[in-house]
């Protein structure tokens, strides 16, 4: 599924370049469930964003779904963006103007979905997220575990292989990030690969995985013994 | 990534900021209406004298004698221009035509009036509906009969009512002066000017046989001046020179160069033409205003880009590529432009009337004038839209998600 060789990642501004990430390998198997945790400053939210095509790793290799990504354009990036991965984000990045309904049908838009087929499954990512009552709200009117549902319903639409989870918990309160950690144990439990970055041990554990980071570095890659399981 | 989907889109942003966007098309708004009403106004007025001379008819000649230049021979005579007539096929109609300022009154009334001594050939040239009565004809033109024909401004002036056939007017000069008795009742000579001008202020026409003018104002017989008519509009060049020909070997002056002939549609022409470089001169001028306001959209796009940098990393982190946010800024901008180019286009045509209405002028909104200002607003809008929309479209995703 995943699988990163050697990946650097180098800023570079004016005469100093700070490096991000000093070599990372590993390899992450379908329907697999893992949390990257770390200080700030690690270089874990570079991996991810170089994981989600979001971003250029310097040099290395990287495979997704047996297709080496290195080499390939701003819109192929953006196709595979678009098709096989979901993002969900700590401050949810919602479309403010827009309803729930239109910002789950968003990325369908992009896929070039038929309108009537896009309502359908918008309307089917937010019943499976437990939002089928507030279609027609903004963001700003609802609260911030529905915005974090909301993401989700919106990532998972276009039935992504991979979801990519930037601390999704952290704005959140202890009760409602267990409701949004059931969530995504749920479509893991589905299918779905995830992949979450965190600094809470507490949200660690409910993956299968966890690889710690420091420095742009893996120090620790070790599976879960006692997961918490909903 | 359709066009509708775009279109929605640009409409909620546009309304999501009214203010702003009403603002930025108020530019576009001005420059494409003050264009619309310029032009619109100047082909009008174009068209009002276009229609002036055609009334006195695309296939007139006017044939002068260069009085600075000639001797008494060389003038015209009234069997002159019965031989043009008789002898040129070309020419189907030929009157003399003399001019005089003098005075007219009834019993009401006593006013300027410009006297036109012509034959009977004259009504066909000139073109003018006789609303009452008759133009005077041959026998009264070789008789030098003591009739006028004049035209409906000077019938309701002179006699309270339009119809003044069998009036009678006195004309001659301030000293002395003869009745003349109303034959005939024209259509206004001035109603270009009507709107303008106190109908009581313009000068009454009078038309009269050029052979009582000449007892009237003791004249004698010569003429200077002479329209003739083609029998169609190809002929009409060749009938003046026939007629100059003509002239001159009657004259025996084919030394001398003492006959000019002037096509009218060659006038019109060049007033025309020189309409026209005024009317295109205004525009740019107003097309100015145009440029000014594409700017100021794309200012406003530049600024919205600013602002909106976050969504475009959403947009891309979910799977937008460079052109879908390439299309949507510049659907916005096109959006834009083309609300202020039919705002414009609507303001335009109706400051147009206004304008018009006040000149005398109908303007002439030809479908032209609609499609080329729709397209020139929407060209506009992509041409200030394209840079902005570039860089909306070449911003990083991963620096727009980090945009506060």
């Amino acid at each position: 599924m995943i699988k990163l060789e050697n990946v650097k990642k180098v800023y570079t501004t004016g005469e100093i370049s700070l490096t991000a990430l000093k070599g990372i390998s590993m390899e992450i198997k379908p329907g697999e469930f893992v949390s990257i945790m770390g200080p700030s400053g690690c270089g874990k939210s570079t991996l991810m964003n170089i994981m989600g095509c979001l971003d250029r790793m310097t040099s290395g290799k990287y495979t997704l779904n047996g297709r080496d990504i290195s080499g390939l354009s701003d819109n192929e990036l953006a196709e595979i963006r678009c098709r096989e991965i979901g993002f969900v984000f700590q401050s949810f990045n919602l479309l403010p103007r827009m309803t729930v309904l239109e910002n789950v049908e968003l990325p369908m838009v992009y896929a070039g979905i038929p309108r009537k087929e896009r309502r359908e499954r918008a309307l089917a990512a937010l019943e499976k997220v437990d939002l089928g009552n507030r279609i027609r709200h903004r963001p700003n009117e609802i609260s911030g575990g529905q915005k974090q549902r909301v993401a989700i319903a919106r990532a998972i639409v276009n039935n992504p292989s991979i979801i990519l989870a930037d601390e999704p918990t952290g704005n959140l309160d202890t009760k409602v990030t267990k409701e949004i950690m059931k969530i995504i144990q749920k479509l893991n439990d589905d299918g779905t690969t995830v992949v979450l970055v965190t600094h809470e041990p507490d949200v660690a554990q409910y993956s299968k995985r966890i690889i710690h980071m420091l420095d742009g570095e893996i120090i620790d890659d070790k599976l879960v013994n006692d997961r918490k399981i909903f | 990534m359709n066009l509708v989907e775009n279109i929605k889109m640009a409409i909620d942003s546009i309304m999501s900021n009214k203010m702003r966007s009403f603002l930025t098309m108020l530019g576009i708004i001005i420059g494409i209406s003050s264009v619309i009403s310029i032009v619109s106004l100047g082909v009008g007025g174009q068209n009002t004298i276009t229609g002036e001379f055609e009334k006195i008819g695309v296939s007139t000649i006017r044939i002068s004698v260069k009085t600075t230049e000639a001797e008494t021979s060389d003038y015209i005579t009234y069997k002159d221009i019965e031989q043009l007539k008789e002898k040129i096929d070309y020419i189907k109609y030929a009157t003399p035509i003399k001019y005089q300022t003098g005075v007219a009154s009834s019993e009401k009334k006593s006013k300027t009036a410009m006297v036109y001594g012509t034959n009977e050939d004259m009504i066909h040239i000139d073109n003018t509906e006789i609303l009452y009565g008759r133009f005077f004809n041959r026998i009264e033109f070789e008789e030098g009969r003591a009739v006028a024909v004049i035209d409906e401004t000077a019938a309701r002036s002179f006699f309270g009512t339009s119809d003044a056939v069998g009036q009678t007017l006195n004309i001659g000069s301030s000293t002395s002066k003869k009745k003349a008795t109303i034959v005939g009742v024209t259509k206004s000579q001035f109603e270009m000017f009507q709107n303008m001008a106190d109908e009581e202020e313009l000068p009454v026409v009078v038309y009269m046989p050029a052979t009582f003018l000449d007892i009237l104002y003791s004249k004698d017989s010569r003429i200077s001046e002479l329209y003739i008519m083609a029998n169609s509009k190809e002929n009409t060049e060749a009938a003046g020179i026939l007629a100059k020909n003509m002239l001159m070997n009657r004259h025996g002056n084919r030394d001398r160069d003492v006959y000019k002939a002037e096509n009218l549609m060659k006038q019109l022409d060049q007033i025309n033409t020189v309409l026209g470089i005024f009317t295109a001169f205004i525009a740019a001028v107003a097309a100015i205003s145009l440029l000014v306001g594409g700017v100021g959209v794309m200012n406003i796009m530049l600024v919205s880009v600013t602002e909106r940098t976050r969504e475009i990393g959403i947009r891309k982190a979910i799977g937008a590529k460079t052109s879908n946010i390439m299309f949507q800024f510049l659907t916005e901008s096109v959006i834009i432009s083309c609300i202020g180019g039919i705002i414009g286009l609507i303001l335009g045509i109706a400051g147009a009337y206004l304008l018009g209405q006040l000149a005398g002028i109908t303007p002439s909104v030809t479908p032209q004038i609609v499609i080329v200002s729709i397209a020139f607003s929407s060209a506009v809008g992509i041409f200030f839209g394209i840079y902005p929309a570039r860089k909306a479209a070449k911003l990083d995703p991963i620096e727009a998600l980090r945009y506060e």
